[in-house]
């Protein structure tokens, strides 16, 4: 009957949430019987609980909000100052011919290069000061973006702009509002892209030499050999990602509001 | 072979069959369109295309004309040209005295897809143009709400487009071209994507609309019964490239409903058309086995 296979759904779905809640625990689990067990060096290969103290000696000697907040000050100015150049620059290149003539040739050469491989220069300019690791990451974010946004606006309805147009629509609002919220289902896709793009600089921009933040605080770490503190800043790092791109998909899925 | 084949940018007479009205003279009432041999020719990759061939038409103030012919002729082109969304290869095109050289907030148009601002609700949609020259929100909403009323979709004000039926989209779009109150409306098909029973509807619904807007419409459509049905004139155009064979004054009485689609006079006017269509579409064929 359809009701018993309604059950048997219901039944595999509730397993499947139970499954789904232990895989984590289990995990861990695993991982501190082997790295009890001497099967490895628990020196290179700590237990979860050594991680765990790790961590917390790592909150309570109050460092950990400063690594923090440096690693996310990085994170969202850079962010957001790519996002804003990628947007401005994607809908100019998008809608006006001469300016894609001058711009799009240089950017389609400089996007491939992996941002990472500009850390050197990046020191040489910069030093060590905030604005090279900023640099890092709105390089990263920009190209992204600006890609997104280009493409995006090339796809805004030709049809929606000729209504705008009979409707005496003026120049700066075709732009603004036409152009940017057609092109803004595209927009948003690259945003995300650029969220995980914006962490992959930061690792890099940190590990090139910081005073504070996550990344550096894991490579400090590594140099004394602290193992634990280098997987509780691995784990603090993925957990920072992970909520950062989820509440990015949430704000992505409000964003479109008119889906 | 080549020489042979007829080349549309060389001049020949227009091509006038009957009954065209005759030049309006001095003392008759000013165009309130004027389109002057227009040629529009659009470049494609295997050379030129033109969808305009020496057109020339008048629209008086206040009337309804209709352009009739089959898909591909150039009817969107022409009306495009009209509201200044297309530029003149050759000729030109006059509206209220000014020559149309890009889009003017005094002339609406109506598409043959809605087009409506899917992140604006059916009232933000409409007080668009409103807002776009300058008048006050209030002002804007103001109006919408007028037009929302005329086209029977209050329950639907604050409605995103996509959750819409087409037809009520259409209404929408038809309210949004009029919330600027244009002396000229131009509709292109608007009724055409739309099932036959809406698209009645929404023809009875443009009749009333017509004698409380007082407006220049000129309306595109390759449905006869739909031109006859609205229009004071229907001008017939051949097949591509676009020009105007006819120019058919339709003496049918006001007010009218499609209760005049049986009446004699109606269907005289019909078959004269469709013999011309027929016609035509003739000639054009053998044009083409000549050719070939
Ligand atoms: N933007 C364009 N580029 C190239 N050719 C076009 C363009 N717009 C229309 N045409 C061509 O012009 C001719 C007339 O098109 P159109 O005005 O859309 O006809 P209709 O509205 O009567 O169906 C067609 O052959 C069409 O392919
Ligand atoms: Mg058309």
């Amino acid at each position: 009957m359809s009701t018993g296979g309604h059950k048997g759904a219901t039944a595999a779905g509730r397993l499947s949430v139970l499954v789904g809640a232990l895989s984590v625990p289990a995990f861990v689990g695993l991982w501190e019987l082997i790295a009890r067990s001497r099967i490895v060096n628990a020196v290179l290969f700590p237990p979860p609980s050594t991680v765990a103290v790790a961590v917390l000696d790592w909150i309570q000697s109050g460092q950990f909000f400063g690594d923090l907040s440096a690693s996310l000050f990085r994170v969202t100015v850079g962010f957001l100052i790519g996002t804003a150049g990628g947007i401005m620059l994607g809908v100019l290149t998008g809608r006006f011919r001469l300016v894609s003539s001058l711009l799009s040739p240089l950017f389609h050469i400089l996007r491939p290069i992996p941002p990472i491989a500009f850390v050197p220069i990046v020191i040489l300019w910069f030093g060590l000061s905030e604005t090279g690791k900023l640099f890092l990451v709105v390089w990263g974010v920009f190209f992204t973006v600006w890609l997104a946004t280009h493409i995006g606006v090339q796809k805004v309805d030709r049809g929606l702009v000729r209504a705008a147009l009979m409707l005496g629509t003026p120049r700066r609002q075709m732009l603004s509002e036409i152009i940017l919220l057609g092109a803004l289902p595209y927009i948003v896709v690259g945003l995300r892209t650029a969220v995980s793009i914006s962490f992959y600089t930061l690792v890099a921009a940190e590990l090139a030499g910081a005073f504070a933040g996550i990344v550096y605080r894991i490579e400090i770490a590594q140099q004394n050999m602290q193992t634990g503190q280098v997987m509780g800043g691995l784990a603090a790092l993925g957990l920072l990602s992970f909520v950062a791109d989820r509440s990015f998909a949430a704000i992505a899925e409000r964003a479109v509001w008119w889906r | 072979m080549v020489a042979m084949m007829h080349n549309p940018l060389r001049p020949t007479p227009p091509l006038r069959l009957v009954d065209a009205p005759p030049e309006p003279s001095s003392t008759a009432p000013e165009a309130i369109i004027r389109v002057e041999n227009l040629s529009i020719v659009f470049d494609v990759p295997r050379g030129e295309v033109i969808a305009v061939d020496r057109v020339s038409l008048a629209v008086m103030p206040g009337e309804f004309v209709s352009l009739v012919g089959p898909s591909g002729c150039g009817k969107s082109t022409l009306l495009n040209a009209m509201a200044g969304l297309e530029r003149p290869f050759e000729g030109e095109v006059i509206v209220a005295g000014k020559p149309m050289l890009a889009p003017r907030p005094d002339i609406g148009m109506v598409f043959q897809q809605p087009h409506l601002f899917p992140w604006k609700s059916v009232r933000r949609n409409i007080a668009h143009g409103p807002r776009a020259l300058g008048k006050s929100k209030t002002e804007a909403l103001r109006i919408a709400d007028d037009l929302i009323e005329m086209i029977g979709l209050t329950k639907f004000a604050s409605a995103y487009p996509h959750t819409l039926s087409g037809g009520m989209q259409q209404r929408v779009a038809i309210a949004r071209a009029l919330a600027n109150q244009p002396r000229e409306l131009l509709m292109d098909e608007p009724f055409g994507a739309l099932d036959a029973q809406t698209r009645a509807v929404m023809q009875d619904n443009l009749l009333e609309l017509r004698d409380r807007i007082n407006a220049t419409i000129v309306f595109v459509t390759h449905d006869i019964d739909e031109a006859i049905l609205l229009s004071d004139r229907v001008l017939i155009m051949s097949a591509g490239p676009g020009r105007i064979l006819r120019d058919l004054s339709v003496g049918l009485p006001r007010p009218r409903s499609s209760a005049i689609l049986t009446d004699p006079a109606y269907l005289a006017l019909k078959r004269d058309c469709l013999d011309l269509i027929r016609t035509e579409g003739r000639k054009a064929f053998e044009q083409m086995e000549a050719v070939t």
